[in-house]
């Protein structure tokens, strides 16, 4: 009996020990120890900053749906006084958007729930989706905004852009990028030396260093095989055949061909090619470098392609220069003769597969060329590769890192695959990008927002819906003859390498425009992408004159103002004087070059767009620096009178 | 009686061990999220830091240089030239405040060159403070 009593005593003070843990553990949390830490701290500082009070503490946001209680630690958010403290005290950066309305996992991710650090911000059983590195933050902003150009988000709209251009739709199915256009290879049999598509196929870049064509990791087998089958294909699009080369110089004398070859190099030069095209890597960026362009491709196609592009390569952005046929074959002479590849190994001899056609097809569908390049009519493939729609909610057991020894997280993973796609698994078909280590990442976040995460409708920002604008009658076939969208935008359609034309007839004068079409001057000295002098006919201009007075105007625009010798000297001095306007534009050779000179601009633009302009510089282009000065009334037409005054 | 007894401490100690190991796990993963990007340059600026960043590469680069040194390609036609923000005893001696001023209101709003546009128009008030931010970066190292 007693030797029970003894067990009862001893189980009893076991029993309490035991029940005394609970508490016990509960008084020692993480997060109580922060907050003491905090209360300390907010004692110490010489401003006045309110102690916590001890507890959990959480963000309920109704609008998502979440529950994150990163603020029982993160206590100084909005004590600007903390911007130095350590973390997790220091305050939060001044953002956009509220967090005591969103949260913070909507942004940061992480375990929003979690009260302990390791379990918040890292990757524990059950969770893992840690919260996103630094460099990968933005990928957040992506799973709201969803329009291509995000305000303060520049990663991210720099990913979207390069998602965009390197054309990932033709193989991943992906929401909200539209395919770009690329060439088809109907006729490349015609076309190209076989040689040069061998090299080509290896790896594109040691040709053209920023063309938009991967490399697919071709062995020579494979390079062989796809150029033997390539080169089989001979007849264009639309059954276009090649026009014979006129041969007007075949029996001159050397020093008239000579001659012949000088005219091709003025046109070449007159015609601004370079704006586009660059030269051994020097020039525009907008199409294919034409420095080793004579041993790509044959005289005979070069004729016939500069004489009528579009009808060789349906859908290419290249304008139709208005050159007599003589000095076409002049150009393609001077080509010829000036943009050979002394380099270019020939490939050696070897005796054809007899199965290349079928080999060749293989490979063809394999790497998906047709999700690009048009081919004989071959109907498009499907999306071949894994689907990105929903690609950042992808669970890391999900994921294969082979060999590859990097850090098992989501923007890692998916930035070294980006960096080099085959390194989890070498049997792996998606071809080799080049891109730097910031492309990688931008592409990265851009991905990272793809998630099926449900997001109120309000609190999303959609893109635009694509322009739908499309000229008609005379104008519209010179646009798409000239190509116009290629660099200029429309009513929101076409590119920005120039200027947006949709206000045009408001912003400039008739006549200037008219003599800007037989001379184009550059009226921004820094700009390598000029436009070209198209050699268009008096009857060609005046229909785009007389389009662009119809459609490209805005009445709002229109004011006259009266011009009188004390407003032109105020304006002379509000100029120079008090908004040091010379700082970016010149004026007679004096003044900066960010924008563009303003000599004579009296006679190129109208008063209405000057006012206008000076008055709010954004609210007619978004994307300009132009300060916004706030200028009152008085100021602007005394400045709009002296820019009126210089004629 | 024992063996409960010795069953409730062993419980216990497993439970306690079990623990440890977790949390030595979770400090890896913890590293790896926060340390070691690919690119050590982006992880030393703030926030506020790199939003700046990409409005100065806008806005101030063609005057102020990529650098911060004054040397922009626009800067060989201003006299006087701009500020060259890695001139640390000039950064430091200059407040928060009269650095927004000057971004805010131009030269011609602090009594210097009216060459230094003003930018309250254009920039927001936040992003006016990245701007700075960014700017104070130059500074950093050369005291």
């Amino acid at each position: 009996m007693k030797n029970a009593s003894t067990y009862f005593a001893l189980s009893s003070v076991v029993f309490l020990v035991v029940l005394a843990i609970s508490p016990l553990k509960d008084f020692f949390r993480e997060w109580k120890w922060y907050q003491f830490e905090y209360n300390r701290l907010a004692g110490e500082m010489p401003q006045r900053i309110k102690p916590a009070d001890i507890g959990i503490k959480q963000i309920w946001s109704r609008k998502l749906d979440r529950i994150d209680r990163c603020v029982t630690c993160h206590l100084g958010l909005k004590e600007k006084a903390l911007v130095e403290s350590k973390e997790p005290f220091r305050s939060h950066p001044q953002i956009y958007h509220d967090f005591e309305e969103l949260g913070c996992t909507i942004c940061h991710e992480g375990q929003g729930s979690a009260t302990s650090f390791k379990e918040s911000v890292g990757r524990v059983e059950y969770w893992d989706r840690p919260i996103y590195p630094k460099e990968y933050m933005e990928a957040a902003c992506g799973k709201c905004h969803k329009e291509a150009n995000v305000p303060q988000a520049p990663i991210l709209t720099l990913g979207r852009k390069i998602i965009e251009e390197s054309n990932c739709v033709a193989c991943h199915k992906l929401e909200g990028y539209l395919k770009q256009w690329v060439p088809s290879l109907d006729g490349i049999g015609s076309k190209v030396n076989r040689n040069w598509l061998v090299h080509w196929l290896k790896d594109p870049r040691t040709y053209f260093s920023k063309t938009k064509m991967p490399n697919f990791l071709l062995s020579d087998e494979e390079a062989n095989l796809l150029a033997d089958f390539l080169m089989t294909f001979k007849s264009f699009p639309s059954e276009a055949t090649l026009e014979p080369t006129p041969q007007s110089v075949a029996s001159a004398s050397p020093s008239a061909r000579d001659k012949f070859v000088e005219l091709g190099s003025t046109r070449f030069r007159e015609a601004r090619c370079i704006s586009c095209h660059p030269i051994n890597g020097k020039g525009g960026y907008v199409a294919t470098d034409l420095g080793k362009v004579a041993s790509k491709v044959s005289p005979q196609w070069l004729y016939n392609y500069l004489k009528s592009p579009k009808r060789l390569q349906p859908g290419v952005e290249m304008p139709r220069y208005r050159l007599k046929e003589t000095e076409l074959e002049a150009v393609t002479a001077y080509m010829q003769s000036e943009f050979i590849d002394y380099e270019m190994e020939e490939a050696p001899a070897r005796t054809p597969d007899p199965a290349y056609y079928e080999k060749g097809l293989a490979l063809f569908k394999k790497y998906n060329c047709s999700g690009c390049h048009e081919l004989g009519g071959m109907k498009k493939a499907e999306e071949m590769g894994p689907e990105l729609v929903t690609i950042g909610d992808k669970r890391l057991y999900e994921i294969d890192f082979g060999k590859a020894s990097i850090e098992q997280t989501l923007p890692l993973y998916l930035f070294t695959k980006l960096k080099d796609p085959r390194v989890f698994l070498p049997t792996m078909k998606m071809p080799k990008y080049e891109f730097s280590d910031e492309e990688s990442r931008a592409v990265a976040v851009a991905l990272l927002g793809n998630t099926k995460e449900p997001i109120p409708e309000e609190l999303k920002v959609l893109p635009k819906p694509p322009s739908t604008y499309a000229p008609q009658g005379d104008f519209g076939q010179l646009v798409d003859d000239l190509a116009c969208f290629g660099c200029h935008t429309m009513f929101g359609r076409g590119r920005l390498v120039a200027t947006d034309l949709t206000l045009e007839a408001s912003q400039a004068q008739r006549n200037w425009i008219k003599k800007y079409f037989k001379v184009p001057y550059s009226l921004r000295p820094i700009l390598t992408e000029r436009m070209p002098n198209l050699f268009l006919d008096d009857r060609e201009i005046e229909v785009i004159l007389d389009y662009m007075e119809k459609v490209f105007i805005a009445d709002s625009l229109e004011q006259q103002i009266k011009i009188d010798q004390t407003k032109i000297t105020k304006g002379k001095i509000l100029f120079y004087e008090k908004y040091g306007c010379q700082a970016c534009h010149q004026i007679n050779l004096k003044g900066g070059y960010v924008g563009p000179a303003l000599d004579k601009v009296g006679s190129r633009l109208k008063p209405g767009w000057i006012i206008h302009w000076l008055r709010n510089p954004q609210a007619l282009n978004p994307e300009a620096i132009e300060p916004n000065n706030n200028m009152a009334n008085d100021e602007v037409e005394a400045l709009t009178a002296f820019l009126m005054s210089l004629k | 009686m024992k063996t409960a007894l010795t069953a409730t401490i062993l419980l216990t100690l497993l439970a306690c061990s079990n623990k440890s190991e977790k949390t030595e796990a979770a400090k890896d993963t913890i590293q790896v999220v926060r340390g070691s990007g690919p690119d050590g340059k982006l992880q030393s600026l703030s926030y506020e830091q790199r939003q700046g960043k990409h409005l100065y590469g806008k806005y101030c680069t063609v005057c102020h240089g990529t650098e911060g040194k004054g040397d922009g390609f626009n800067a060989f036609n201003l006299d006087p030239k701009p500020r060259d923000f890695t001139d640390a005893r000039y950064m430091n001696a200059l407040s928060d405040e009269r650095l927004l001023e000057t971004i805010g209101q131009g030269g011609r709003g602090v009594n210097k060159s009216v060459l230094m546009p003003s930018w309250g128009g254009r920039l927001t008030n936040i992003e006016r403070t990245y701007v700075a931010a960014f700017i104070r970066h130059f500074g950093k190292g050369n005291e």
